[in-house]
């Protein structure tokens, strides 16, 4: 089941890395590039995505690998919902280099992951100092296009509302779970003792019945 | 995410100010603290005077007292005509000068409150760090302190600085405490040139200082780290302390 609920999220991230893939394959029907403009036109779709009933994401968008875009080395089309505020806000960010304020995402595991394996992955739950200011979990899926490499997928979606969800579905079944991540961070638990964002290893962590990954997951449940 | 944090401090820096007198002395000292800690960086073009006022919920009458006050201490530039606007001045010099005026305005009581409220946030989140922070995140931190210690320039050094503390905050995965940190670093921002002035002891110290929080947290010992930034900021308190005496003396002299 949280499984279920991660696959959920990882469908509208695969909606958004579609997006950027049919704009690669239109540009190049054309004998042209991919560019910061038709990039741009991406944004209604992404929205569209984000505010779609029932998502669970705060925050969507796309990526892209450095240096693909002429003219423009970093590039993010990136869209996020506020409390605050009725309209999405675009992620504006600082992409100079040189800049002491530099916002270096090939380095961020959410994008170097994804990259180096070819495969999703997921960070969090984490502080987003630089987003939304939220507690959150970030989903990505790498863009790949005849095994070229475009950028990564993503959402962010606030931990609260995982848990919320995942909490709903277990219902009253019984014994406690607690999933942790590959940093062992507590990303989930039915125990007030292991609380969300705590670190969870040693004596603690073995103590546990039953250890199993969960498929295609960087996470651990642990069962009692 | 790894970079720097940029929206969500901007929009503690434009959000609305909660105090009702001196409204444009306070928009000015925000706006102040945001261009101090590098959140508005050099050459950089503020937003319109009808967007600004918005956000920080004032009248474009205090925004622009505000605007005026801070093209008088040399931080902003008007330009007149189409690509005309407010734009942010962050030379050394002014900054240099905007840290003593400042620090000649507050009195000891405020400072030392200050440095209270810091110590209890900051303390917080260095102990919960200790408990709860990544590998990542411990490497984030040490290099942050690393690099502390070999900035040449004034303002990145205290920039790094100030960032230090509100990944410590993040680190503590609580996001309350970020805001806070965020928020006093505003504040501080303006202030902590004359923490080291330009006296290489002072400096290496305060590097040291950040490498010390930075081992403890490292070494999951959270009461040293705790302990560790309530003494330094303690200390760092009562340099500002001194600092400001002077400089009021010296005032009143002259």
């Amino acid at each position: 089941m949280i499984g279920e609920v991660i696959e959920r999220i990882f469908e509208s991230v695969t909606e958004v890395r579609d997006l950027m893939v049919e704009c690669h394959e239109a540009a190049r029907a054309e004998g042209a590039e991919l560019t910061d403009t038709t990039l741009g036109l991406l944004a209604p779709d992404i929205l569209e995505l984000l505010q779609r009933e029932g998502e669970l994401a705060v925050g969507m968008g796309l990526i892209v690998e450095p240096g693909l875009l002429p003219g423009h080395p970093l590039r993010l089309e990136w869209w996020q919902l506020e409390a605050a505020r009725e309209e999405p806000q675009r992620l504006e960010v600082d992409l100079h280099p040189e800049s002491l304020g530099f916002y270096d995402y090939a380095a961020a595991k959410w994008f170097a992951v994804p990259r180096q394996t070819r495969e999703r992955h997921i960070v969090g739950p984490y502080v987003d100092v630089h987003g939304t200011d939220r507690y959150l979990l970030t989903l990505t899926v790498p863009v790949e296009v005849d095994g070229q490499f475009l950028g990564v997928a993503g959402a962010d979606v606030p931990i609260t509302r995982f848990e919320t969800l995942v909490l709903h579905h277990l219902g009253d079944s019984t014994g406690e779970i607690v999933v942790v991540n590959s940093e062992d961070r507590v990303v989930f638990s039915t125990s007030a003792e292991w609380i969300t964002g705590s670190l969870l290893s040693g004596p603690a962590a073995r103590a546990a019945a039953r250890a199993h990954a969960l498929p295609r997951l960087p996470w651990l449940l642990l069962s009692s | 995410m790894v970079g720097m944090l940029s929206d969500a401090a901007r929009r503690v820096v434009f959000a609305p100010l909660d105090d009702s007198w001196g409204r444009g002395e306070a928009v000015a000292r925000r706006l102040a603290g945001a261009i101090a800690m590098g959140l508005i960086g050099d050459g950089e073009q503020l937003p319109s005077e009808q967007e600004l006022a918005l956000s920080m919920n004032v009248s474009t009458i205090t925004l622009r007292d505000a605007l005026s006050d801070l093209r008088a201490k040399g931080l902003v530039e008007t330009r007149r005509g189409r690509t005309g606007g407010s734009f942010v001045r962050a030379s050394p010099v002014a900054l240099a000068e905007l840290s003593r005026q400042r620090l000649a305005e507050v009195g000891v009581s405020e400072l030392r409150d200050l440095g209270d409220v810091h110590m209890a946030v900051a303390g917080t989140a260095a102990q919960l760090a200790a408990q709860r922070a990544s590998a990542t995140e411990i490497v984030r931190l040490r290099s942050l302190a690393v690099k502390v210690g070999e900035l040449q320039d004034e303002a990145e050094l205290h920039r790094i600085d100030g960032r230090f503390f509100i990944e410590v905050a993040a680190a503590a995965q609580s996001v309350r405490l970020t805001k806070q940190e965020i928020g006093l670093q505003a504040e501080l921002a303006p202030l902590s040139w004359c923490l080291t002035g330009d006296d290489p002891a002072r400096r290496s110290r305060l590097a040291a200082d950040r490498e010390a929080v930075a081992e403890a947290i490292a070494g999951r010992d959270s009461r040293l780290a705790r302990e560790l930034t309530e003494v330094q900021l303690a200390e760092d308190t009562q340099v500002l302390i001194a600092q400001h005496i002077e400089l009021t003396r010296r005032r009143q002299r002259g």
